[in-house]
Order: C-alpha cells, then structure tokens, then sequence
C-alpha cells in the first residue's frame, strides 16, 4: 500500500497554488495589522494579531467550503480543488496562532490551569452573555488539527477513502461551532454592522452554494434503474450519448457506473475514485488511462487498475454494445478484474 | 449532455489555457476580496481604548499606601489644582491576573513607601502593577494625608463591571463580552472591580464596587460581569476614588 500515497509531486501548479495561498494569508494580516496599529496606535498587539489572524482564519474557511460545490458546478475550478488540503493545514496554522494568543492573554496567568479557564471562567448564567463561545471555538480547532494531521494520503490510503472522507465532512461541523463563536463572541462586543452582516453572508454563501450544487447532482441519483433483461444487463445509454474519451454517469442498482468510450471501445468501471472518490467519470481519458478530476489519479478502463507501480483499483462491469446501445451488467466484479473492452461497430462490418 | 473538452490534471506542469484562465480571474477577485475585507475589518473596530501599559518600564513612585477599599497609593500631586484633591490615587496590583495580597501590604497600610513597578493608565485613571517584595517603606516627609470620605448620596447608576486590571490598558479592548472570562479571572484574583459608566457625552465614570460594609466584593460580582448591570448604592468620593457601596445581591442585570 505504501507507495500509493506518494503520486502527486512538486511541480509549477502546485508551487502557483501555495504561492497564491500564502500570498493571499500574508496580504490579510499585514494590511489588517498595519491598519489597526496605525487607526489605533494604543491597542496591544496581541489583540490586534489574535483578531488579525481569528479573522483571516474564518475568511480562509469559507473560501475552502466554497471550491467544493463551485467544483461541482464548472469544472473549471477544479484547480482549486487540487491542493485544497495546503488550504486547510493553512487555515489550522492561523486558527492556532489565534487560539495560542487567545489562552496567553485571557487564560494564562491565574489560579486555575489556562485550558480548564476556557470552559470554567466564562460561566452559563442564563443570558446571552453566558453561552460558551470560547469552548466552540475549542472544539472546532480540535477538529481542524484532526484534518489538517490526517490531511496527508498516507493517512487516506491507511483509513481507507470512505472513512477518510466522512472524517473530513466534520468540516462542516467545525465551521458551525465557529459561526456560533463568532456569534457569542466578538460579535457582542464589536457591533459594527459590517462584522454582523459579513458573517450571515458568508453563512448564507456557504449553505446556498451546498444547495445550489447538491440540486444540480441530485437528479443522476434518482434515475430510475432500467429493467434488466433475461441475461441480467441492463439497457445505460446510446453509445452516441457518450463523448469521445469521456464517460456518462449512469444509477445501477443504487451505484454510480462510468462508461466510457474511447478507441472505438466502451468500458464500464465504478464511479468512485479510490483516492478520495471523486466523480471518475467526470474525468477523461489520457494517455489511454481514465484520469481522475479531481487530483488526476489514472486507471485503466479495461482492468480498472492504476497503471504501476500505483496501487489503486477500482470495481469494473461487464459491458455489452447492441444495435447502437450500451448494455451493462450491474453486478460489479472485484476491483481490478479485467473485463473485454465492447467494441462498437459489430466485429462483422469491420473488413 | 455536453462535457467541455479543456481537462484539468494537477500533475501536469501547464494548465489548459481557458482553465488557467478562468483560474487567473478568480484568484485575483479573491485577493481583491482579501485586501477589501482586511481594510474593512479593521475600520470597522470600535473597541480599541487610548488605555496604556508600559511593559517593560519600571518606575518608582513615592506616596502613601491605602489598603482599604482596595490597595492603592496616595502620591502628592505638585502643584494646586482647583476642585482637586493635593494627590492621586493610584491603584495597586500584582503582576497576571492578580490583586496585591491583603496579609502582604498590610504592613504599610497608612505608611510613607516607594513602589517599583509598570505604569498602567487611561483617561484620568492610573495604576501600578508591582510585587509586595518591590514595596519599601520610607521616613516620612510629608505631613500624612488623610482623605475625608464624602458622601454624595444615593444613587442608581447604570454600568458594566470591568476588572479595573485590563480595562485601564492591560489589554486593549478590555472590557465587553468578548473579555469577559479574563475579567472573571482577574476580579477572582483580587484585582479591584470597577463600574464603569457611560455618560451620554461619552465621558466614563469609574466607581470602585464594595459591599454595603465597605469590603470588597470580588467573589460575589463574578456572574454579572461584562454586562449591563444597574446597581443602587451609597456614593463616597475618598480623595480622587469613587466609591459605590451596595450589597451584590441587589445588582440586577439589564437588558
Ligand atoms: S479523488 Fe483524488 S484523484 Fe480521484
């Protein structure tokens, strides 16, 4: 298993991405601290970092939940989905650089323990001014230190993609313990519209965008599926449906299969890419290989396996092309069977 | 449905060319975004006091130590000024979320001394962060002052409870919600609690809280602090310091 996770290398892409992503992070902080400072020459400077870095945090969050679903509708952000793991180690760092500055100057330095200050010290009292906040803001770097530690491959391939994937929708959970952070925290004291109304766009913006996205992949989900015949195939597509090198996404029997075609041949693999299992056929083939969306991992149509010394394999269907139609059968074989490409003009015509 | 034929691979080392350029577009919104929303932010703050510390500089100051309501030193003003008293009060704390232990000043109580240690101010208002050990007494050399307490009546004023600490110029802001568990530690600590009023002009009043005894009630305001509170009470000027007596169970919190 090991080798799998050392696929992606260093190149001029990824190099521009962090480059922007850094450049961008330091822009933030030095234009907000060197305002703050020179607007107002008293405030300490642990406050002004611990508020110069809480809110490049927040802003770097909502732009990581917005490539997502922005993937999702135009391909053409998915550059930015590329390396979104550089994006959220980021935001952890900053969060942490906020959290450190928070516990030194408001938690350190009492009678009880600066960590246990954190849930005691600002105690429940039936009012607004009594809810949690700065435990919210706890837990969800707890969860943003958990993502950003098993962000790297090597973690994907050893929890495997399903359980990898759903640890990271605590993403999700995180940014709603720090919308109620916010909300009970600094928004109490600092009351300028702006700080109000930019945190309920940004919520707005991050929950439209889910929906928007999830209303435009919906519909392939509940695609009927179509009756099987005697010999247990079932009836996907036209051939004609299905550009040249590309796939089209069809529902079998509650999963996603990809059919592609290509060289006069049509394949039928799973829809999931064992990486992270991003959408397989939203990919292309390159060099003869389907190659992911997502982070460009590649497999072979035929056999659904990475070509070496790569590891990952993918379920394959058995495919049949009848009267100008493509026939799955929707029982997948074991990831990595080979199974005889269909070709598309009937073996007999060819002369 | 037709797919478009540009096609990202992050391993290759040139995007297509509608991609990069669509890339391009959004990353220079983004940092036009960033730049915005870091001016933005940081207008828009209100908090931020003209309060000072002076870490790092240490200064003695000679006057007379005052232990009651709270440890603070009497330091002769020079000069006459009209409606003021001859000296300032100055209050007296310990380094972190501490006030000056009671058993370690009361030895100086009502005593000529010299105190080493960092000037904190804002507005009017200073105090001094020190240590017991940095406390030395002196002969005297002037005639002892003794402030008389005027009372100026009974009266309801509307508030937050600050811890004097922080909101003078320790941390700045140092004061609303979002201090509010830093305040909850210093006052717990000994630190002296302070209402601080608003005036309709903007000005700020500080009035020093005790119980209606004249003790000091820094475990009993624990729960109202960082919020607006109203508190009925007696109101003692002593020399430059108001003092609010009320029992805390009186004080209601306002909405
Ligand atoms: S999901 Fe990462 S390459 Fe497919």
């Amino acid at each position: 298993m090991g080798i799998a996770y050392i696929s992606v290398q260093w190149n001029r892409q990824k190099k521009f991405y962090d480059a922007v992503l850094v450049g961008g992070v330091a822009v933030y902080l030095s234009v907000f601290g060197a305002l703050t400072k020179s607007l107002f020459p008293f405030v300490t400077d642990e406050i002004m970092l611990m508020r110069a870095f809480g809110t490049a945090a927040f802003l770097l969050l909502h732009v990581i939940l917005a490539i997502g679903p922005l993937s999702r509708l135009n391909p053409k952000f998915l550059p930015l989905l590329y390396n979104r793991r550089h994006a959220g180690v980021t935001l952890f760092l900053l969060a942490l650089v906020h959290a450190t500055l928070v516990i030194l100057t408001y938690h350190a330095g009492s009678t009880v323990n600066p960590i246990a200050s954190i849930f005691i010290s600002s105690p429940l009292n039936g009012a607004v001014t009594g809810v949690p906040f700065q435990p919210f803001g706890f837990f969800a770097l707890v969860i943003l230190f958990l993502l950003a530690a098993t962000s790297h491959d090597f973690w994907l391939a050893n929890l495997s993609a399903p359980v990898w994937k759903s640890l990271h929708m605590l993403v999700y959970f995180a940014y709603a313990l720090l919308v109620l952070h916010v909300t009970f925290g600094v928004l109490q004291g600092e009351t300028h519209p702006l700080y109000v109304g930019a945190t309920a766009a940004g919520l707005l913006g991050v929950v439209g965008l889910q929906l928007v996205a999830a209303r435009k992949t919906r519909p392939l989900d509940e695609e009927k599926a179509p009756d099987s015949g005697p010999d247990g195939f079932v009836d996907a597509c036209a051939v004609a449906d299905i550009p040249e090198n590309r796939a089209r996404i069809v529902c079998l029997s509650g999963e996603r299969v990809a059919i592609f075609k290509y060289d006069g041949k049509v394949s039928a693999v799973s829809n999931l890419c064992q990486h992270q299992n991003g959408p397989l056929g939203e990919g292309k083939i390159i060099y003869g290989c389907i190659t992911c969306p997502w982070h460009g991992y590649q497999y072979a149509p035929d056999t659904g396996a990475a070509p070496a010394p790569f590891v990952e394999k993918v379920p394959t269907f058995k495919v049949q092309v009848r009267g100008g139609r493509v026939f799955v059968h929707p029982q997948p074989n074991p990831a990595g069977t080979q199974v005889e490409p269909a070709l598309i003009a009937a073996p007999a015509t060819i002369l | 449905m037709k797919q478009p034929d540009e096609f990202y691979i992050g391993w290759e080392a040139k995007a297509a060319p509608g991609i990069g350029k669509t890339i391009r577009i959004t990353v220079g919104g983004l940092l036009a975004v960033v730049v915005v929303a870091a001016i933005a932010f940081a207008l828009a703050q209100r908090l931020i006091t003209d309060g000072v510390f002076e870490w790092g500089h240490l200064k003695m100051v000679s006057g007379v130590l005052e232990s009651q309501p709270y440890p603070h030193l009497l330091v002769t003003r020079p000069g006459k000024v009209a409606g003021l008293p001859g000296f300032s009060s100055y209050y007296l704390v310990a380094p972190w979320k501490f006030g000056l232990p009671q058993d370690a000043i009361a030895p100086f109580a009502g005593k000529p001394v010299t105190v080493k240690g960092t000037l904190i101010y804002r507005g009017g208002q200073t105090m001094i962060e020190t240590k017991p050990e940095w406390i030395q007494a002196t002969a005297p050399s002037a005639p002892a002052i003794t402030p008389t307490p005027v009372s100026l009546g009974r009266q309801t004023l509307t508030g937050e409870i600050v811890d004097s600490k922080c909101f003078l110029g320790v941390m700045n802001p140092g004061q609303y919600l979002p201090h509010r568990a830093c305040a909850i530690r210093c006052i717990s600590g000994g630190v002296p609690p302070i209402l601080v009023v608003h005036a309709q002009d903007g000005s700020l009043t500080h009035f020093l809280l005790v119980s209606a005894a004249g003790q000091p009630v820094n475990q009993q305001v624990l729960n109202l602090v960082a919020e607006p509170v109203e508190i009925t009470g007696e109101v003692v000027r002593q020399g430059e310091l108001l003092i609010l007596s009320a029992d805390p169970a009186t004080y209601r919190r306002r909405k």
